[in-house]
């Protein structure tokens, strides 16, 4: 696969630009591929965030029975096609060593070639981070993309580099008032990181003037109870070593439809329980009204109010 | 003498429960689920869970409360949430103050829990495993004949009247001598069915996951609707050629792993977990083998399953051929589903009497169009 192109009149090669969508694999590895394709000198198209428009999109354009972040995806994908001619869609089986990704991120380049495959290339890569470290997909990507091995190297040094600093700053304490206990957020991070699908919980947390914080995932894991989904085993164990003297309240994000968050919300809920500390699963969807989450972060608050 | 509670598989639940024998318990199981087991699971179950699991649970629920102590229930080593079942469930019981403790079937060291725990004399469980598996082989070859008979059957239910009748024989059946009598008779007595041999039925495929393609109460009863219509099915999943690829014997099998992943290769290069894998390939197969289309059958929000859809789409654009995707959950209405198969039917038959591109040429243009195929199903 060729994909450099002599451009215009002179000797330079110009890549062509690939488009990334700002979605689902975009939060699980926050920056880490942006960063990568402009290091080997790729311009590098990202969707727009998420907006209304995009998760009206979403809802005409996807199969309906998926989950809301992948259905973004498709929308992400689908708002790349008339920009760039070939998008960036890796196959993410594992983020950590011993344990598996959701199914359905194993089947979505072949599920948006399928899509998507008539009007756009797909570029892809295995992600298997149980098998090999995240920095030989990278290099292999790299290779795949006519790019030499030491570039390759480099650019994916820098990338890994850029990322773990991303998510350091991501799951930063909100300012909150901070005297007090706070509210753990728990969820996928293409659900906690979102600004649009995260936003307004965080919004109403803040106008109510409690501190948050989003569950950091770039930790080891000791132990991931009977879970083996990664981002499932992370906050397992992030649960199972709360500390009930600086958590209010553990509150889950979790789409609609979601395999994991379905099974894997009433192993958390016992968690919280055995630590007596107050559990809400809040299920987003495409449907977003603010009233509910509204009415219910209040009334959650509210209810555990004394503790704060 | 102790029970246990095994999952409702079709008619293939006779073979499990005879696969049990040998560890010296009664077996308990139904050949599908009632509308009162599936009630009691899907109000003990989280809401989004998929309605296998509900079902499943509702089961064991019911079990325990007519005093049944074990339970067993498959846990895959896979990706899909059915890893988790058993602790699920086994809490949701625990919750509601049942005392049914379920085996998992997963290997953890060299015997199965459930073995290990009963700890049968290896010669009768051998002779167990033996009559289990040629039940198993019986019930595929009995199901092979009612679906090319139930299509071409002059009386309606006929074929399915036989079926019932062999079942209830087969389940009879002790001794593996007697199993292969049985056997021997199966085409004789499907023979004596009156059918019209000048009819050329549509043929249709039915894959996806293997609850809902085997447990007639949650697919509604897919197979005798289309039956019923004057269509021959073939359902992908038969327990005999899965147990193959479980235990990785028939390497070289028509339905291998490692064939299907062949098939499948240009369309998905990864296995997604489930079946998923099998339904796609198994699509690709039905084309190329000439039938006229196929039936996805997944439970709502299924994740292997659902993964692939678009897949599917894209196969069924690629090479003109029909696909439709069913999904049920507790909810689905029976109507609903007629409705869809009634007209996937219809545009199958519109289809082949104009000579699409999808109609083989060795097969005849004639078209059969059942007498009483609307309304007429219940």
């Amino acid at each position: 696969m060729r994909t450099r192109e002599k451009s215009g009149s002179g000797d330079v090669c110009v890549p062509r630009p690939i488009g990334i969508p700002r979605a689902l694999f975009y939060y699980l590895h926050p920056r880490l591929w942006e960063v990568f394709f402009r290091e080997m000198g790729i311009p590098v198209v990202v969707s727009d965030p998420n907006n209304r428009g995009m998760v009206e999109r979403a809802g005409l354009i996807s199969e309906s029975e998926h989950c809301l972040p992948v259905k973004l995806l498709d929308a992400h994908l689908d708002f790349l096609l008339d920009k760039v001619d070939r998008v960036f869609v890796p196959r993410i089986l594992s983020l950590r060593r011993g344990h598996i990704a959701c199914p359905k991120l194993a089947a979505l380049p072949d599920a948006m070639e399928a899509q998507f495959g008539d009007r756009v290339e797909v570029v892809t890569v295995d992600v298997n981070e149980g098998r090999f470290p995240l920095k030989e997909a990278l290099v292999r990507l790299g290779r795949r993309l006519d790019v030499s091995r030491k570039d390759a190297i480099r650019a994916a040094d820098k990338a890994c580099r850029t990322m773990e600093e991303a998510m350091r700053e991501a799951s930063a304490p909100s300012s909150g008032n901070g005297a007090g206990k706070g509210f753990l957020l728990i969820g996928h991070p293409y659900n906690l990181f979102d600004a649009y699908m995260a936003g307004p919980v965080c919004r109403k947390l803040e106008s109510l003037e409690v501190a948050f914080e989003r569950i950091a995932f770039d930790k080891e894991i000791e132990d991931s109870g009977p879970l083996h989904w990664d981002t499932c085993g992370v906050i397992y164990d992030t649960l199972r070593n709360i500390n009930p003297e600086r958590w209010a309240g553990v509150i889950q994000l979790a789409s609609f439809s979601c395999g994991c968050d379905s099974i894997s919300s009433t192993i958390f809920r016992g968690l919280a329980r055995n630590k007596r500390i107050p559990y809400m699963v809040l299920t987003l969807d495409e449907h977003t009204a603010c009233a509910g989450i509204d009415t219910r972060l209040e009334a959650f608050v509210d209810s555990i109010g004394g503790s704060i | 003498m102790t029970a246990l509670a095994i999952e409702p598989w079709g008619n293939y639940s006779l073979a499990l429960a005879a696969s049990v024998e040998c560890l010296r318990v009664t077996p308990w199981t139904q050949r599908s689920t009632t509308p009162e087991t599936l009630r009691l699971g899907v109000e003990a179950s989280p809401e989004s869970a998929c309605l296998p699991f509900k079902a499943c649970t509702g089961h064991f629920i019911k079990a325990a409360m007519e005093g049944v102590e074990y339970g067993v229930m498959v846990n895959s080593m896979g990706t899909c949430r059915l890893r988790y079942y058993r602790e699920a469930q086994q809490k949701i019981l625990k919750d509601r103050g049942l005392d049914l403790f379920v085996f998992g079937l997963g290997y953890d060291g060299f015997k199965p829990p459930l073995i290990r725990h009963f700890d049968p004399d290896v010669i009768p469980f051998l002779q167990c495993c033996a009559r289990a598996r040629l039940k198993t082989l019986t019930v595929d070859a009995l199901e092979k004949e009612v679906w090319r008979v139930r299509a071409i059957e002059r009386q309606r239910g006929d074929a399915t009247r036989i079926i019932e009748a062999c079942i209830a024989d087969l389940d009879r059946a002790r001794t593996v001598d007697e199993i292969r009598a049985f056997a021997g008779t199966i085409k004789k007595r499907f023979g004596s069915v009156a059918v019209d041999k000048s009819r050329v039925p549509l043929k249709v495929g039915l894959l996806g996951e293997a609850t809902l393609l085997r447990n007639r109460f949650l697919n509604h009863n897919i197979e005798e609707i289309l039956g019923g219509l004057g269509v021959e099915i073939r359902n992908f999943f038969l327990l005999g050629d899965e147990m193959r690829n479980i235990l990785k014997i028939g390497f070289f099998s028509r339905n291998s792993r490692r064939t299907l992943k062949r098939i499948a290769r240009p369309y998905l290069k990864h296995v997604v977990g489930g079946h998923a894998l099998d339904s796609v390939a198994h699509t690709i197969r039905c084309e190329k083998e000439g039938f006229d289309g196929v039936v996805h059958v997944a439970p709502s929000g299924c994740m292997p399953e659902v993964s692939i859809r678009p897949i599917l789409h894209r196969i069924g654009k690629d090479m003109d051929f029909p696909v439709l995707d069913l999904s049920f959950d507790e909810h689905t209405s029976h109507v609903g589903v007629v409705t869809r198969l009634e007209a996937f039917v219809d545009i199958l038959q519109n289809r082949k009497r104009k000579g699409s591109p999808a109609t083989r040429e060795n097969r005849s243009t004639e078209v059969f169009c059942p007498p009483a195929a609307k309304g007429a199903v219940s």
